[in-house]
C-alpha cells in the first residue's frame, strides 16, 4: 500500500523548487476502473495525485514528448526538470533513455513508487463489466479490495495482475530521487515461461498464428507512440522517400511494421507492456519483445535498463559473441 | 510441366572483402548459381534489418549479408555489430515462422573466390528446397 | 413503417437468405476482438456483442482503397478500378453507427460526390439490432438518440426476448422483408409495447451524459483558451480515437509504384499525428499535441455542424474506451461547456 499523503507531499515538494517545470502522476479518471495521467503545475495540483493498483500507465513516456518548437531570437531554452512518478518498470524505461542520451540525469526528477503489482485494465473490466460509479481499488494481504457502490469484492491477485507483473524483477524504482515508502525486493523470476508453447511450434503454426495476429492491425501506431523508447524523431514508417513501409493496410506491410517496430526495441524493451495495452485491435504484442529479450538475455546476457553507465546492446559487441549461424 | 523453381537471392556484399570476393570468384571463372543479385553495401554494419524484411517483401526468396572476417573489418567494428544485429533478427523471424535459413550471414575475404562460390551453391540449394517466399510478399494488388 | 417480428428460431434462416443474395457483414470473433466481417454462413454471427472495436464504417470507406491504377512512366495510363456493384448488408450494425453513416453521407455527397462511398453506401441495406446493453461509456442519449432508434437504419431488430422486434423504415428495407415474408409475422401490440419496453430499460443504463447545449458557440469563443493545454498535456498524439471513430473520415492519398504498374491508394489518416498537418516548407500550422486535440474537438463540435447542421458524433463511446489516457470527450466537452471565455 502507498501512502498517497507521502506521495502528495513529494509532489508538492518537487514542484515547489524553481528548476522543475511540473510533474505527472496519476489520478481519478473519468469513469469506471479508468486511472488518468495528470499534470501538477503548481503546488495545489499535488492534492488530486493518487496511487492504486490500477495506475498500470508508464509515464516516463512524457519527457520525450515534450512539444520543443523552434526559439525565436533572443529565446533560451527552458532547461526545467519535469517531476515523474514512476513504478519500478518505469524507473527502467528512463535509466534506458539516459543510457542511450535520450535525456540527462538532471533532466528529470524522479518520485519513485514501489510496486507490488498493478491491474490489468482489460482483466477487471472482464470481471466487471457494465456501468458503475464510486469505485476504489486497494491492495491488501495479497488481495485486490474492488469497492463499488459501497459493495466490496476481495478478489485474488492473481486473477487480476497484468501479464507484466507476473515475473517482475524489478518492483522496485531502479533510480530515484524520492522514495515513497520501503524498497521492496522481488522474490519473483522471469522464466519467460508465456512463449515457451509458441516457441515450440512449427514454423507452419508459428506463422498461422502470427498472419492471424497481424492481419488484424490497423496500423494507428499506439504501440509506438505509448512506447516510452520509440522516441526518434522522425518513424521510419513516417518515411516518405525511402518509404519502406507502405501506408496501406494489409498481412505483408502490417508484418514488417510489427517484426521492425519489434526489432527497434531489441536491448532497449524494458518489458512495461504499454504497447499491448494501448493496442485497440489486442494484438498480443509483448509476445515479440519477450522473445527478443529472452534471445538476448541468453545469447549476450544482457537486461535493458538497469545500469545507465552501459552501452546500448546493439551498439557494442565482444569478439566472442555467438556466431554459430555464420557460413 | 512445371518448371524448376529459381530463387531470388539478395546479396549485400559489403564493399572490401565479400564483394572483392564475389569478383575473384568471377575472374578465377569458379562457377556458381546464378540466382544471388549482388547489392554492393561499403561495410556489412551498414545492412538495416529494414533493407533484408524489404527484400522479403519485394521478391527476394533469400538474404545473404556478407562481410569481412571478425577482426578484419575496413571500420574496424562494423561486422561485429551486423553480427548482432542479425543473431537477434534470425531467431525474431524464426519466432514468426519464417524459415532461418532464409537469412544468411557469411564471413568471405577478399581473396576466398572459391568460398564464396561455395556458400552461394549452399545457400541457393537451401532456398530452393524451402520454396518460394510466401508469407508477407507484398502482392502489389490495387 | 411497417411492423413485423421475427421469430428466433427463423433468425438464421433470414441471414442465410440474404447471404444467398448479398454480400453479408456481421459481427464475428476474431481473437476476441468483435469486428465486421464478410460472412458465409449464419453460425459465424456473434450476437453477444456491445458493439464492434472498429466501426463498420470500414466496410464503405475502407481503410485502404485503391482509386485507380496506372502505368507509369512518358508512355504512362490511367485504368480506373471496377466498382463493387453488388447487393450488400450489414447485419447487426447498432443505431449510432447507423447514424454515423448518416453523418458520412453529408461528406462525401457534398461539393463533390465520393463514387468511392456512395456506390457502395447505395448497394447497401442496414440491418440493425438495437443495443439491449449499452457499455459503460455509451452516450447516444446526449444527443436524445436511443439505442433502438430505427431511424438512420433500413430495418431494425430488437431482441424482445424469444423473438425480434422488426421495424422497416425504408423502401430498401420493404423489399427485403417483401422477398422473404415467410419468415415474418406481423406485430401485435403487446410487441409494440415490450419494444417500447426493452428501449427504456437500454436508455436507463446509460448514465454518462454530455452538455451539449449551446457547444458550438461556446467554442467560437474559447479557442485561445489555456483549458486546451490541459486537455492535451496528457495525449499521447497516437490517432487511436480517430481511426476507431465511426464518423472521422480524413484520409491520405499516395501512389504505390512497381517498375511497370502502380496504383493511388487512399489511406485513413489521422488529425492527431504531426505528419497530417505537415507542410512541403517545412512549416506545420499545428505544430503542438494542444492544436491537434482541440482540432478533433473542434472539427466534431463546430466546424461540423456549422457545415452541415449536426454534431459529428453520435455518443458510441471508443474513443473513451480505447484511449490510452482516458482523454475523455464527454468530460472535455462538458468542462468546455464550463470554461470562462
Amino acid at each position: 500500500m502507498v501512502d498517497e499523503k507521502q506521495l502528495r507531499d513529494a509532489v508538492k515538494k518537487t514542484i515547489s523548487r524553481d528548476d522543475v517545470k511540473y510533474v505527472v502522476g496519476y489520478e481519478k479518471g473519468t469513469s469506471g476502473f479508468l486511472v488518468s495521467p495528470t499534470f501538477a503545475f503548481t503546488p495545489g495540483d499535488a492534492d488530486k495525485f493518487i496511487f492504486s493498483p490500477l495506475c498500470v500507465n508508464n509515464l516516463a513516456v512524457y519527457p520525450m514528448l515534450e512539444d520543443k518548437p523552434p526559439l525565436r531570437k533572443g529565446e533560451e531554452p527552458d532547461t526545467r526538470k519535469i517531476g515523474l512518478v514512476v513504478k519500478g518498470c518505469d524507473s527502467r524505461a528512463i535509466v534506458q533513455i539516459i543510457q542511450e542520451k535520450g535525456l540527462k540525469r538532471e533532466d528529470v526528477v524522479i518520485i519513485g513508487i514501489p510496486c507490488t503489482g498493478v491491474i490489468d485494465p482489460k482483466k477487471i473490466k472482464e470481471k466487471f463489466p457494465g456501468q458503475m460509479k464510486n469505485v476504489d481499488v486497494k491492495e491488501e494481504n495479497e488481495k485486490f479490495v474492488i469497492t463499488i457502490d459501497g459493495k466490496i469484492h476481495k478478489i485474488s491477485k492473481d486473477e487480476l495482475l497484468a501479464e507484466k507483473c507476473k515475473h517482475c524483477e524489478y518492483p522496485a524504482p531502479v533510480l530515484y530521487d524520492i522514495l515513497i515508502g520501503k524498497e521492496i525486493k522481488s522474490t519473483k523470476k522471469e522464466d519467460y515461461k508465456e512463449i515457451e508453447p509458441l516457441e515450440k511450434k512449427s514454423l507452419e503454426d508459428k506463422w498461422d498464428y502470427w498472419e492471424k495476429q497481424f492481419e488484424r492491425c490497423i496500423r494507428c501506431y499506439a504501440c509506438r507512440d505509448a512506447c516510452p523508447l520509440c522516441y526518434c524523431k522522425e518513424c521510419m514508417v513516417d518515411l516518405l522517400d525511402p518509404q519502406w513501409i507502405r501506408r496501406s493496410v494489409n498481412l505483408s506491410e502490417n508484418t514488417a511494421w510489427n517484426l521492425l517496430r519489434a526489432f527497434h526495441l531489441a536491448g532497449r524493451c524494458i518489458g512495461c507492456g504499454e504497447c499491448e495495452r494501448v493496442c485497440p485491435m489486442d494484438l498480443p504484442l509483448m509476445k515479440l519483445n519477450k522473445k527478443i529479450e529472452k534471445d538476448i538475455k541468453e545469447m549476450y546476457d544482457y537486461t535493458s535498463g538497469i545500469d545507465a553507465e552501459e552501452k546500448p546492446l546493439l551498439a557494442m559487441f565482444k569478439p566472442d559473441d555467438p556466431e554459430e549461424f555464420i557460413l | 510441366m512445371k518448371e524448376k523453381f529459381e530463387p531470388n537471392i539478395i546479396g549485400f556484399l559489403c564493399n572490401w572483402c565479400s564483394y572483392a570476393g564475389a569478383d575473384l570468384a568471377g575472374t578465377s571463372r569458379i562457377q556458381y548459381p546464378p540466382n544471388l543479385k549482388a547489392i554492393r553495401v561499403m561495410c556489412s554494419g551498414r545492412v538495416n534489418p529494414i533493407f533484408v524484411i524489404n527484400a522479403l517483401q519485394q521478391g527476394a526468396d533469400g538474404v545473404l549479408i556478407g562481410g569481412c572476417h571478425p577482426g578484419d573489418c575496413h571500420y574496424e567494428r562494423g561486422n561485429y555489430l551486423a553480427r548482432r544485429r542479425m543473431a537477434v533478427l534470425k531467431k525474431l523471424l524464426e519466432y514468426t515462422g519464417i524459415d532461418p535459413r532464409r537469412v544468411r550471414m557469411t564471413w568471405v575475404s577478399a581473396s576466398e573466390g572459391k568460398k564464396f562460390a561455395e556458400v552461394v551453391k549452399e545457400v541457393t540449394e537451401d532456398i530452393r528446397e524451402l520454396g518460394p517466399m510466401q508469407h508477407f510478399r507484398r502482392e502489389n494488388k490495387w | 413503417m411497417d411492423k413485423y417480428v421475427l421469430p428466433k428460431d427463423n433468425l438464421s434462416k433470414f441471414v442465410s437468405e440474404m447471404i444467398g443474395k448479398y454480400k453479408v457483414f456481421a459481427p464475428v470473433n476474431d481473437n476476441n476482438v468483435t469486428l465486421f466481417k464478410q460472412i458465409k454462413n449464419p453460425k459465424e454471427i456473434n450476437l453477444e456483442f456491445t458493439n464492434s472495436k472498429v466501426p463498420p464504417k470500414n466496410l464503405l470507406f475502407c481503410q485502404t482503397e485503391t482509386l485507380f491504377k496506372f502505368t507509369p512512366g512518358t508512355k504512362g495510363k490511367i485504368h480506373p478500378v471496377d466498382f463493387d456493384n453488388g447487393g450488400r448488408t450489414v447485419f447487426g450494425i447498432r443505431p449510432c453507427d447507423a447514424k454515423s453513416l448518416a453523418i458520412l453521407d453529408r461528406v462525401f455527397k457534398g461539393d463533390f460526390e465520393d463514387p468511392y462511398y456512395l456506390t457502395k453506401r447505395k448497394n447497401t441495406i442496414l440491418v440493425g439490432l438495437s443495443c439491449t446493453q449499452p457499455c459503460l461509456n455509451c452516450f447516444c442519449t446526449s444527443f436524445n438518440d436511443s439505442p433502438a432508434s430505427p431511424e438512420f437504419v433500413d430495418i431494425l431488430l430488437t431482441d424482445i426476448g424469444d423473438k425480434y422486434f422488426v421495424e422497416v423504415n425504408s423502401d430498401k428495407g420493404k423489399q427485403l422483408v417483401k422477398t422473404m415474408n415467410k419468415l415474418f409475422k406481423s406485430a401485435t401490440e403487446a410487441d409494440g409495447k415490450k419494444k417500447k419496453e426493452v428501449e427504456k430499460k437500454a436508455k436507463d443504463i446509460i448514465t454518462r451524459f454530455q452538455k451539449i447545449d449551446g457547444i458550438t458557440e461556446k467554442l467560437d469563443k474559447i479557442f485561445e483558451n489555456p483549458f486546451w493545454e490541459t486537455v492535451a498535456n496528457k495525449c499521447l498524439g497516437c490517432g487511436t480515437c480517430t481511426y476507431l471513430c465511426p464518423t472521422c473520415h480524413c484520409f491520405d492519398i499516395q501512389d504505390e509504384t512497381t517498375m511497370t504498374d502502380g496504383g493511388r491508394v487512399r489511406i485513413w489518416d489521422t488529425c492527431m499525428i504531426s505528419e497530417y498537418t505537415l507542410q512541403a516548407s517545412g512549416y506545420n500550422p499545428r505544430p503542438a499535441r494542444m492544436n491537434r486535440v482541440r482540432n478533433r474537438v473542434y472539427h466534431k463540435y463546430n466546424y461540423y455542424p456549422k457545415n452541415f447542421e449536426v454534431i459529428a458524433c453520435v455518443g458510441c463511446g471508443r474513443c473513451i474506451d480505447s484511449c490510452p489516457v482516458n482523454i475523455d470527450i464527454i468530460d472535455v466537452v462538458t468542462r468546455a461547456g464550463e470554461v470562462k471565455p
